[in-house]
C-alpha cells in the first residue's frame, strides 16, 4: 500500500505538490460530505418532533446548503488536477521517459524495443497518468465518507455504528482475498489473448499454404483451438471476477438489513428513536452504492499500479557508467584485450577471450557463420553493452571512460536495415551532423550518390519520407543513410554488410557511396560476401565466439583452412543455376 | 441458444451484435427486473416508518415489510448477477463468432488484399477490435436496462408519493440532460481530433523508440528528441484545447450528479411542505431514498457513450473487412490439363486503395508470356518493374484487369481456390513458420503425410540433419527459446514444406539477402530438389542463378521489353545486358580504405 502511495507520487514528478493538494482537498471534501450526511440525524429528528420547530429545521437546512456549496467548491478545485494538471503530468512523464531512452544502454534498448517501450511511452502513460487524479480521489471519497459517517454514528448510537462497521471495514480484506483469486485468472486471460493474437498473425501469413490444404476458417485447427481455449479461460475468469463484486454487494446489503432489523428491534424495545434509524438508512444507502463499485475502481487501480511499475522499471535502468576522468579520443585504432561477453539474457558466451588490434585507417573484415560473434564485435566497439571480462580500447582509451557523446561522435554505423525518420530527406541526412549547412548536406549526398535521385523527387530535399513511403528503394534508402554517415565524418566506420539485401541495380550505386564513406577511415565490416573484402588489410575469421584465423586474404587462402573452405563454398554457389 | 452469423456485413455496434441478440435482449430484460426490484426494496421502507410512527405499531406487519424488502433485494441481486453473466456469455460467444467469421472471410478474399493490409492490421482487427466489442456487449447492455428503468420507475413512485415534490425532483432531470448534451455534443468531434493527435503521438513514440538504436549511433539522440518533444507539445496543446471546451460542463456534470445536491433540494422543499403540514414523513422518506438514485442512474450514460464510441469504431473496421468482396468462385470448376502457364495479354493496375502514389500507373501493361510445363522462366527487371506483381497474379493474389492467366489451358478464374492452390506453390524470401513443431510445420504442405514422408522431404531439403541436432528433433517447437533457427534453416524448412506439397508449379521469390556461404550452398541444393521436374517461375534479384533459365523475361515499368535466353539477351545489348554489366561490376567490387581520391566533407 505504501509502495503504491510512493509510486503514485513519483510519477507525479514535479507536480507532486499539486497531486498532494488534490488528494488533501478530496479528503477534506469527503469529510465535509460525511458531515452533511450526518446532519440528517438532527434534521429528521427535528422534522419528527411535533410540533416541528421551524427555526431548528431551517438552521439545519441552511447548514446543509452552505456545506454542500463548500463541498462543491472544494471538489471543483480538486478537479483542477484531473482536468488540467494530469495532462502536464503525462507530458512530463513522457519527456522523462524519452530522456531516459537516450541514456539506457543499447543492449537494454534492443531487448525492450519491440513492445515494452512503446507501450510504456504511449498507451500506458497516457491512460494511467491521466487517471491518477480522478482515481485516487474517487477511492478517497469511497473510503473517507463512510468512515466519517461511522464516527458520527458512534456518538449517536454505538450499537448501530457497530452494525455499520460489520459491512464496511470488512469489505476491503474480503475484496483483497478474492482479488488474489482473480489475479491468476486475469493473467491467464492476458496469456490466451496474446496466444490468439499470434495465431491470427500466423494464420494470416500462412493463408497461401493453408488455403491449398483447405485448413481455413473452421478448419484452421490451430486457430480454432486457441479460440476455444480463449473462450473457456475467459468464462472462468468472468465467474471468478464476479465473486468479489458479489461478495461486496452481499456484505453491504446484509449490513443495511442488519441496521434495519436491529434498529426496528431497538425501537420496539424503546431504546432508539425512529428518526435516527431512518436517517441512518438514508445515509447508509448513499454509501453502499459507491462501496459496491469499489471493486471496479480497485481493479482499475491495479491496472494503474502495474502500469506504474512498468514505468518505474524503465526509469530504473541505469545508464552505462563512465569512469572518470572522462577522456578524449585522438586516435582511432581499435584494440580488444581478452574480451569475453555474453548478452544479458543468455547463458552462453557470445565472445570468448577475443584479442586483436586494428591500426588506424585500416580495413578489417569480420567473417563467419551467423551466430559466430561478428555483429557482437561491431556492437561492442560502439559500447552496445559492457563486456564481462577484458577491455576494449579506442585510440588507446578504454571505452568505459568515454562519455557516450564523445564515443559516438567518432563512430559511424551503416546497417543492413536503414531507418529513416518521417521527416524531410534533408533532415534525415542532417542527423549525421545537426550543425551542417544545406551545402554540406548536398555535398554529402553527392558523395553518397544520392543527390541525383533526391533532386528528382517531388520536393527535392524537402520531400518527406512519409509522403513517398515505399517509393524509395532499398538502395536509395541505403544511400541516404550513407550520406548521413559521410556528413558525420567520424574516424571509425562500422559496416554491417550494407549491400547484402540489395538487387544488382542498386548495389553498384551503394558500393560507390561506400567507397566515399570509408576512404581514410578505420573500418570494420561484417562481410557475407567474401569477394567484397578480398582487399581488406586484415580478415578475422570467427567461429562460436572465438577468432579461429586471421590474416590477409592471400595468407588465409594459403593456409587452406577455415577461410579457404568458406571461400570455396561461396565460389561454388556462385556457379549455381536454377533448373527445372 | 442459437447464435446466427451475419447475412450482410455489419456496420455498427448494434448490427454487429445481431448473432447474439437473443442473449442481449435477455440480459437487458434481467437488468430491468433487477432495477425494478431494487426500487421495490427501497419502497418497502417507508411503510415501516408509517407503522413505527403510528400510535400502536403492528410488529408483525413491520416484519412482513422487512421480509418483503429482503426478498426484493435478493431478486434484484440475483437478476443482476444473471444479467451480467448472460451478457458476458453473449459477449464471449460473439467474440468466437466474429473471429471465426473474420478468419473464414479472410480465407476467401483475394490474397492481395491480405498482403495489402498486412498481418499486423488483421491481428488488430481480429483480436483488439473484437475485444473492444466485448466491453460494449458484456458491460454496457445490462447498464442500458438499468439506466433507463431506474429514472422511469423511481419517478412514477415519487409522483405517487407526492406530486409536488415529484416535480421538484423532475426539475433535476432537464438540468442533468443539458449537461449531458453539452458533454456528449463536444465529445464526437473533439474526440476525433484528440484521437488523431493521440494516433500521431503514438506514431512518434514508435518512431522514437525504433529509431533510437540508429540515432544513438549518430549522436546522443538530441535531434530526434527534439522531434519527439515537438510532437509531445502539440499533443498536450490539443488535449488542453479539448479540455478547455468540455471541462466546465464536465466539471458541473461531475458535481451535480453527486447525490447530495438533489438530496439537499428535496430536503429543503420537503421540510417546507412538512412545516405546512401537507406532507407526512413516510412520503418524504420515499424521496430521500429514491431521488439520489435518479441522478445516479445517469452516470452510466457517460460511461456507456464511451463504450459505444469505442465499439462503434471497432465494429466499423470489422465491417469493412467483412464487406471486402470475396474472390469470385467459378460456378462450374475446371481442372488444369498440365503444368504450363499462359499469360495472355495481361494488364493490371492496383485499385485505388492499394495504390501508393507510385503505383497509380498500370502495374502491368499487355504482358504475354508462354511458359511451357517443366521449364524455368525468370522474371528480371529493375525494382518496380512489375516482376512481383506478375508472379502474384498467377495464384490470384489479385485478378487481372484485362487479359487472362491460364494454367494448363484453364483460366485461373475458372478453378476453385483449392484447385489453384494445389497447383501452385510459393517459396518467398520471408519465411513463414508456425509456432509449432518442426514436423507440423513441414506437414502443413500436406496434412495427411506420414512421418516418413515428412522426413524424406526434410532430407531432400537439406534440413534433416540440423533438425536432428535440435533438442527434440522433429518435435522441437520452431522459434521456441533456445532453438532460434537461422534464416537459412527457416528457409530450408519452408522448402521442405513445398517439396512435401509437391505442386507442379513453383513460384520462387529468390532471396536477396546473402546467407552465410555454407547455408547458401545448402539452400541452393534444397531449391534444386524442389524445382526438379516442375514448372518454375522465379523472380530474380540476382542474375547469375538464372543464367541457364529456359526463358528470361525482362520487365520494365510494367512492360515486357525483352525475352530470351541469357546469351541472346546479353548480345542483344538491351536492358538485360545493361543489368548484367552492372552485376559484373558489383561482383568485382572490393572495399578499400585508400582506393579512391581523398575527399573531405569536414565543415566547409
Amino acid at each position: 500500500m505504501l509502495k503504491t502511495y510512493r509510486r503514485v507520487f513519483s510519477v507525479a514528478g514535479s507536480y507532486e505538490p499539486q497531486l498532494k493538494i488534490a488528494l488533501l482537498l478530496s479528503v477534506i471534501a469527503s469529510i465535509v460530505q460525511g458531515i452533511i450526511f450526518a446532519l440528517f440525524f438532527p434534521l429528521l429528528s427535528a422534522l419528527m418532533t411535533s410540533p416541528i420547530q421551524p427555526q431548528t429545521v431551517w438552521i439545519l437546512l441552511g447548514m446543509m446548503g452552505v456545506l454542500v456549496l463548500v463541498e462543491g467548491m472544494l471538489r471543483w478545485k480538486e478537479l483542477d488536477f484531473a482536468w488540467d494538471t494530469s495532462n502536464d503530468v503525462a507530458h512530463e512523464t513522457r519527456l522523462r521517459l524519452g530522456e531516459q531512452l537516450r541514456r539506457i544502454p543499447l543492449e537494454e534498448l534492443n531487448r525492450r524495443r519491440s513492445g515494452d517501450l512503446n507501450v510504456v511511452l504511449s498507451g500506458n502513460v497516457s491512460e494511467i497518468v491521466l487517471w491518477i487524479g480522478s482515481l485516487c480521489t474517487l477511492i478517497i471519497q469511497t473510503i473517507v465518507v463512510p468512515i466519517t459517517i461511522i464516527l458520527v454514528t458512534l456518538f449517536i448510537d454505538w450499537r448501530l455504528a457497530i452494525a455499520l462497521l460489520v459491512s464496511f471495514p470488512f469489505a476491503i480484506p474480503i475484496y483483497r482475498y478474492f482479488r488474489t483469486l482473480m489475479g491468476k485468472a486475469l493473467r491467464d486471460v492476458t496469456a490466451v489473448d496474446a496466444e490468439v493474437a499470434s495465431r491470427v498473425v500466423e494464420y494470416t501469413q500462412g493463408l497461401p499454404v493453408l488455403r491449398a490444404t483447405q485448413q481455413v476458417g473452421q478448419q484452421a485447427q490451430r486457430l480454432q483451438e486457441a479460440l476455444s481455449v480463449q473462450r473457456s479461460v475467459q468464462s472462468t475468469a468472468q465467474q471468478l471476477s464476479n465473486l468479489p463484486a458479489i461478495a461486496l454487494s452481499t456484505l453491504v446489503e446484509v449490513g443495511i438489513f442488519l441496521v434495519l432489523a436491529l434498529g426496528t428491534f431497538l425501537i420496539v424495545q424503546g431504546t432508539l428513536t425512529v428518526p435516527t434509524l431512518f436517517a441512518l438508512l438514508v445515509i447508509a444507502l448513499r454509501f453502499s452504492e459507491p462501496l459496491a463499485q469499489l471493486t471496479g475502481l480497485l481493479s482499475v487501480f491495479d491496472l494503474m499500479e502495474s502500469g506504474l511499475e512498468r514505468i518505474e522499471a524503465v526509469m530504473n535502468i541505469a545508464p552505462l557508467p563512465v569512469s572518470p576522468p572522462a577522456a578524449h579520443l585522438t586516435h582511432s585504432d581499435i584494440t580488444f584485450e581478452q574480451v569475453s561477453f555474453r548478452y544479458a539474457d543468455q547463458i552462453e558466451w557470445t565472445l570468448q577471450d577475443v584479442s586483436f588490434q586494428l591500426p588506424e585507417r585500416t580495413l578489417t573484415a569480420l567473417v563467419g557463420t551467423s551466430g559466430s560473434g561478428k555483429t557482437t564485435i561491431a556492437r561492442l566497439i560502439s559500447r552496445y553493452a559492457d563486456v564481462q571480462r577484458g577491455t576494449i580500447k579506442l585510440g588507446g582509451v578504454d571505452v568505459r571512460s568515454l562519455t557516450p557523446e564523445e564515443l559516438l561522435q567518432h563512430i559511424s554505423v551503416v546497417f543492413q536495415d536503414v531507418y529513416l525518420f518521417d521527416d524531410t530527406i534533408r533532415n534525415n541526412i542532417r542527423f549525421g551532423r545537426s550543425t551542417a549547412s544545406d551545402a554540406d548536406v548536398e555535398a554529402a549526398s553527392r558523395a553518397a550518390n544520392c543527390h541525383e535521385f533526391i533532386s528528382r523527387l517531388p520536393h527535392g530535399y524537402e520531400t518527406t519520407v512519409g509522403e513517398i513511403g515505399g517509393a524509395l528503394s532499398g538502395g536509395e534508402r541505403q544511400r541516404i543513410s550513407i550520406a548521413r554517415a559521410i556528413l558525420k565524418d567520424a574516424s571509425i566506420v562500422l559496416l554491417d554488410e550494407p549491400t547484402s539485401a540489395l538487387d544488382t541495380e542498386s548495389e553498384v550505386a551503394v558500393q560507390r557511396a561506400l567507397d566515399q564513406l570509408v576512404s581514410n577511415k578505420t573500418v570494420v565490416v561484417i562481410a557475407h560476401r567474401l569477394s567484397t573484402v578480398v582487399g581488406a588489410d586484415r580478415i578475422l575469421v570467427l567461429d562460436q565466439g572465438q577468432i579461429v584465423e586471421q590474416g590477409t586474404h592471400a595468407e588465409l587462402m594459403e593456409k587452406g583452412d577455415r577461410y579457404s573452405s568458406l571461400w570455396q563454398a561461396q565460389q561454388q554457389s556462385r556457379q549455381w543455376r536454377i533448373a527445372a | 441458444m442459437t447464435d446466427q452469423p451475419y447475412t450482410t456485413p455489419p456496420t455498427g455496434s448494434w448490427a454487429i451484435v445481431a448473432p447474439v441478440k437473443g442473449k442481449i435482449v435477455g440480459a437487458i430484460a434481467l437488468s430491468v427486473i433487477s432495477a425494478i426490484a431494487a426500487i421495490a426494496a427501497l419502497l418497502a421502507i417507508p411503510p415501516i416508518a408509517t407503522e413505527l410512527l403510528s400510535t400502536s405499531p403492528d410488529l408483525d406487519q413491520i416484519w412482513v415489510w422487512v421480509a418483503m424488502s429482503a426478498i426484493a433485494v435478493v431478486i434484484s441481486f440475483t437478476t443482476k448477477v444473471f444479467a451480467f453473466s448472460t451478457s458476458h456469455l453473449a459477449a464471449f460467444n460473439l467474440e468466437v463468432i466474429l473471429r471465426t467469421t473474420l478468419t473464414e472471410h479472410l480465407a476467401k478474399v483475394p490474397l492481395g488484399y491480405i498482403t495489402t493490409i498486412g498481418s499486423g492490421a488483421i491481428k488488430k482487427i481480429v483480436q483488439d477490435d473484437v475485444k473492444s466489442l466485448h466491453a460494449f456487449v458484456a458491460d454496457s447492455t445490462p447498464l442500458i436496462g438499468r439506466a433507463y428503468t431506474t429514472p422511469v420507475v423511481s419517478l412514477i413512485a415519487m409522483f405517487v408519493a407526492d406530486w409536488r415534490l415529484g416535480f421538484v425532483t423532475l426539475a433535476v432531470l432537464p438540468v442533468g440532460m443539458i449537461f449531458i448534451q453539452l458533454a456528449l455534443h463536444d465529445y464526437a468531434e473533439k474526440r476525433e481530433e484528440y484521437d488523431r493527435a493521440n494516433e500521431q503521438i503514438n506514431q512518434v513514440v514508435v518512431e522514437f523508440v525504433q529509431g533510437m538504436q540508429v540515432v544513438r549511433t549518430f549522436d546522443d539522440g538530441s535531434s530526434s528528441f527534439a522531434r519527439f518533444q515537438r510532437s509531445l507539445d502539440r499533443f498536450t496543446q490539443i488535449t488542453r484545447e479539448w479540455n478547455e471546451a468540455t471541462q466546465t460542463s464536465g466539471r458541473l456534470g461531475t458535481l451535480l450528479f453527486e447525490p447530495l445536491p438533489t438530496l439537499t433540494i428535496v430536503s429543503i422543499v420537503g421540510a417546507w411542505l412538512m412545516l405546512q403540514g401537507t406532507l407526512e414523513f413516510p412520503r418524504l422518506l420515499v424521496f430521500l431514498l429514491l431521488s439520489p438514485r435518479l441522478c445516479g442512474a445517469f452516470k452510466p450514460i457517460f460511461t456507456l457513450s464511451y463504450f459505444i464510441n469505442q465499439s462503434n469504431a471497432g465494429a466499423k473496421r470489422i465491417g469493412v473487412v467483412l464487406a471486402e468482396p470475396i474472390l469470385p468462385q467459378p460456378g462450374r470448376p475446371k481442372y488444369p490439363q498440365d503444368a504450363s502457364v499462359q499469360i495472355k495479354d495481361v494488364s493490371f493496375s492496383y485499385g485505388v486503395r492499394e495504390a501508393s502514389p507510385q503505383e497509380s500507373r498500370p502495374a502491368l501493361h499487355r504482358v504475354s508470356i508462354d511458359i511451357p510445363a517443366e521449364s524455368v522462366t525468370a522474371l528480371v527487371g529493375p525494382s518496380g518493374a512489375g516482376k512481383t506483381t506478375l508472379a502474384r497474379l498467377i495464384p490470384r493474389f489479385w485478378d487481372v484487369s484485362n487479359g487472362a492467366i491460364e494454367i494448363g489451358g484453364v483460366d485461373v478464374r475458372d478453378m476453385t481456390s483449392e484447385t489453384l492452390m494445389s497447383w501452385v506453390s510459393f517459396v518467398f524470401q520471408d519465411t513463414f513458420l508456425l509456432y509449432d513443431t518442426i514436423r507440423n510445420n513441414i506437414k502443413l504442405g500436406r496434412p495427411n503425410a506420414t512421418d516418413a514422408e515428412v522426413e524424406a522431404a526434410a532430407q531432400v531439403a537439406q534440413a534433416h540433419e540440423f533438425i536432428l541436432e535440435l533438442p527434440d528433433g522433429y518435435d522441437t517447437i520452431a522459434g521456441e527459446r533456445g532453438t532460434r533457427l537461422s534464416g537459412g534453416q527457416r528457409q530450408r524448412i519452408t522448402i521442405a514444406r513445398a517439396i512435401l506439397q509437391d505442386n507442379p508449379i513453383i513460384v520462387l521469390d529468390e532471396a536477396t539477402a546473402f546467407a552465410d556461404p555454407e547455408n547458401e550452398a545448402l539452400i541452393q541444393q534444397a531449391i534444386a530438389s524442389l524445382t526438379t521436374g516442375k514448372t518454375v517461375i522465379v523472380i530474380a534479384h540476382r542474375l547469375p542463378t538464372i543464367r541457364s533459365a529456359d526463358q528470361i523475361v525482362v520487365l520494365d515499368q510494367g512492360n515486357v521489353v525483352e525475352s530470351g535466353k541469357h546469351d541472346e539477351l546479353v548480345s542483344a545489348n538491351g536492358l538485360y545486358a545493361n543489368l548484367w554489366k552492372r552485376h559484373e561490376e558489383a561482383q568485382n567490387w572490393q572495399l578499400r580504405t585508400r582506393s579512391v581520391e581523398i575527399r573531405n566533407f569536414a565543415p566547409l
